[in-house]
C-alpha cells in the first residue's frame, strides 16, 4: 500500500504532465489513478482480513495449544 | 446565490430541526448504553461493524466533508490528494497497529507506549503531543462551524465562532461522556447518507455520468483542474503532505482509542475493514461533490463566501436541493463538528488534567473532586483557546488545517508507537525525546511556514518553504527516538519486550 501511494505521490510531484494526459473526455490519468488507489486500499484490506482469518489465526491457535500443554 | 449572504427561514428551520433531532437521538442512544451494567466493560463488547462505523464517524469530521469538497472545487485535482491521503492511512493502521494496539492497550495509546517503560515521563511527553494535535484539529472544526453559522444566519464570522465555541462548551460540559460510540455511529450514517444524496442530485444533472461532470469542469475552468499542480506546486510539498496524511492516521489519539472498545484482535480487524469501506466510499463521493460545486456553484461564488472554500458543499446543496436541503446538509455538518469536538475536547481535557496536573504537579495524589474540577476547567480553557485560534485562522481551508494536525500526530505519536511495539531497544528517554522532538519541530515548522507567516502574519516570505512539515519532522522524530535510546540503554525495558511480543500475538 505504501508503495502504491508513494508511487502516486511521486507521480504527482514529478510527473505532472503525465497525470494530465486525457484518456477519455473528462477523465485524466490522474483522476483514474486516484480512484484506483482508493480501490487498491479496499482490496488490500480485504485480502489481509481473509489471510488473517484463515492462516494467521489458525497458526496462533496451534501455538496456543502447544504452550498450554 | 442570494442565500449566501442573508439568513433564510427555511434553511434555518431545517437546520434547527435536524440539530434538535440528532441531539435527541444521540441522547436516547447514549442513555441506553449508560444503563447497561458495566460502562467500560460493555465498551469492550461493541461489535466490529458498530465500531467500524464509529471509527468512520470519528474520522470523517466535517473538516473532510467541508474542507475537501472546498479544496476540490477551488483547485480541482489537488484537492483529491487529500481525499486519497486521508484514506491510505487506514491500511497502515490495519497492518501495523490495529491488532497490537488492541492486545496491548487499556484505554489510551499512551498505555501502549508506556507499557514497558516508566509511566510518568512518557505520559507527560505524550500529553503535550496529544494537546498539540487536538488544538489543530479543534481549530479546523471551529473554522468550519463558524463559516456554517455565518452562511446560515448571516452573522459576522467572529461572532459566529464565539457562538459556536459557547454552544460546543455547553454540549461538552452537559453531554460529556454520554455522547460516545452511538453519537459517532448515527453521525457516520447521516453524513454518508447526506453526501450520497447530494452526489446523486449532482449526477442527475449530468445524466449519471461522472465523466460528463469532470468534462464540464474542464471546459469551464480549463484542462488544468483535472491535473495536479495548483495547490502543491513544489514536489517536496506534495511528498511531505502525502506522508503526513498517511502516517498521521496512526497517531491520532481519538482514533486509536477506539481499538480498546472491541473484544479481540479479530473484531479490531473487522472494524478497520468496515471503517475503510465507509471512509473510502465517502471520499469517492467528495470527487463528485467538489467538481459538482466547481461547475454548478462556480469558483467565484464559493470564494466570495469563504476564502478557504469551506462552504462549497452547503452552497452546492442549496443549488441542487433548495433551502431545505441546505439546512439539512448544514445540520449534518454541524452535528458532525459537535460530535468530533466533544471527543477532542474530552481527550484534550483528560491530557491536561490527568496526565499533566495529577501525574506531574500533584505526583499522583489528587482527590476525585480536584480532578473533576480540573477536567471542567481544562475544558473551558480549551474552548477559549480554540475560539481565539479559530478567529486567527479565518479563511484557511479546514482540510488543510486537519492536514497540519495529521503532521503533528505523525511526528509526535506515530514514531514512538511503532518503536515501542517493534523495537526491543526502545527506552523511556527515547520515547520522551522522540515525542517532544516531533511535537516541537512540527509546531515550529508550521509557525515558520507560508500559511502562518504569509497568510496570517502578512510577512513577505516564509523562512520554511513547505506548507506541511511532515517530510522533515517524521524522520527526525524516528531518528531522535533511536539515537537517544541507543545512548541510554534501559535493561528493564528490553527485558519486558518479550512480554510485549507475547501480548501482541495472544492478547491478555
Amino acid at each position: 500500500m505504501t508503495a502504491i501511494y508513494v508511487g502516486f505521490i511521486l507521480l504527482i510531484a514529478y510527473a505532472k504532465p503525465l497525470l494530465a494526459t486525457r484518456i477519455a473526455p473528462g477523465l485524466s490519468l490522474g483522476i483514474l489513478l486516484g480512484v484506483l488507489v482508493i480501490l487498491a486500499a479496499w482490496l488490500l484490506i480485504l485480502v489481509y482480513v481473509r489471510w488473517a482469518n484463515r492462516h494467521y489465526d489458525t497458526a496462533l491457535a496451534a501455538l496456543r495449544r502447544q504452550s498450554d500443554i | 446565490m442570494n442565500g449566501a449572504s442573508q439568513p433564510n427561514i427555511v434553511a434555518m428551520g431545517g437546520f434547527v430541526l435536524f440539530i434538535g433531532l440528532s441531539l435527541v437521538i444521540t441522547w436516547m442512544a447514549a442513555r441506553r448504553t449508560k444503563s447497561t451494567e458495566h460502562f467500560f466493560a460493555a465498551g469492550r463488547s461493541i461489535t466490529g461493524t458498530q465500531n467500524g462505523l464509529a471509527l468512520a464517524g470519528d474520522y470523517m469530521s466535517a473538516a473532510s466533508f467541508l474542507g475537501i469538497a472546498g479544496l476540490v472545487s477551488l483547485s480541482g485535482f489537488d484537492g483529491l490528494i487529500y481525499s486519497i491521503g486521508f484514506l491510505v492511512g487506514w491500511p497502515v493502521v490495519m497492518f501495523l497497529i490495529a491488532e497490537p494496539l488492541r492486545n496491548l492497550g487499556k484505554y489510551t495509546f499512551t498505555d501502549v507506549v508506556a507499557f514497558r517503560l516508566k509511566q510518568t515521563p512518557v505520559r507527560v511527553a505524550s500529553a503535550i503531543g496529544g494537546l498539540a494535535v487536538v488544538a489543530f484539529y479543534l481549530i479546523a472544526q471551529m473554522v468550519g462551524a463558524g463559516n456554517l453559522i455565518r452562511l446560515l444566519f448571516g452573522l459576522p464570522y467572529e461572532t459566529a465562532v464565539v457562538i459556536v465555541g459557547v454552544v460546543m462548551l455547553g454540549y461538552v460540559l452537559f453531554g460529556g461522556m454520554l455522547a460516545t460510540t452511538w453519537v459517532q455511529i448515527v453521525k457516520a450514517v447521516l453524513l454518508l447518507g447526506g453526501a450520497f444524496l447530494l452526489a446523486m442530485l449532482v449526477l442527475v444533472k449530468f445524466s449519471m455520468n461522472p465523466l460528463a461532470l469532470f468534462d464540464a469542469a474542464a471546459q469551464q475552468y480549463g484542462e488544468a483542474v483535472l491535473a495536479p499542480g495548483r495547490l502543491v506546486s513544489d514536489p517536496l510539498d506534495a511528498i511531505s503532505l502525502g506522508i503526513a496524511l498517511m502516517f498521521g492516521t496512526a497517531g491520532l489519539p481519538h482514533i486509536l482509542m477506539r481499538f480498546y472498545t472491541v473484544p479481540d484482535a479479530k473484531t479490531a480487524r473487522v472494524s478497520v475493514s468496515v471503517a475503510t469501506a465507509a471512509i473510502g466510499a465517502f471520499y469517492l463521493l467528495t470527487f463528485i461533490l467538489g467538481f459538482g460545486a466547481m461547475v454548478l456553484v462556480g469558483q467565484d461564488a464559493i470564494r466570495a463566501v469563504d476564502a478557504g472554500g469551506n462552504m462549497a458543499a452547503p452552497l452546492l446543496a442549496e443549488v441542487v436541493g433548495g433551502q431545505a436541503f441546505l439546512g439539512f446538509i448544514a445540520a449534518v455538518a454541524f452535528a458532525t463538528i459537535l460530535a468530533v469536538v466533544a471527543g477532542l475536547t474530552l481527550a484534550g481535557a483528560a491530557a491536561l488534567s490527568h496526565d499533566i496536573w495529577v501525574s506531574v504537579v500533584r505526583h499522583g495524589r489528587a482527590t476525585e473532586r480536584e480532578q473533576f474540577v480540573l477536567a471542567r476547567a481544562s475544558t473551558v480553557l480549551l474552548a477559549i483557546a480554540s475560539i481565539l485560534l479559530g478567529i486567527a485562522f479565518k479563511g484557511q481551508n479546514v482540510a488543510y488545517m486537519v492536514g497540519l494536525a495529521f503532521a503533528i500526530a505523525a511526528s509526535a505519536n506515530f514514531p514512538a508507537l511503532i518503536l515501542s511495539i517493534f523495537w526491543r531497544g526502545f527506552t523511556t528517554r527515547g520515547a520522551q525525546f522522540s515525542m517532544i522532538a516531533g511535537t516541537v519541530s512540527a509546531l515550529a515548522l508550521i509557525y515558520l511556514s507560508p500559511a502562518i507567516q504569509v497568510d496570517i502574519l502578512k510577512a513577505e516570505s516564509a523562512w520554511f518553504p513547505l506548507r506541511n512539515p511532515g517530510i522533515i519532522t517524521i524522520p527526525l522524530s524516528f531518528l531522535v527516538g533511536i539515537v537517544v535510546s541507543l545512548a541510554s540503554p534501559e535493561p528493564e525495558a528490553a527485558r519486558r519486550f518479550a512480554e510485549v511480543e507475547h501480548r501482541i500475538h495472544f492478547g491478555e
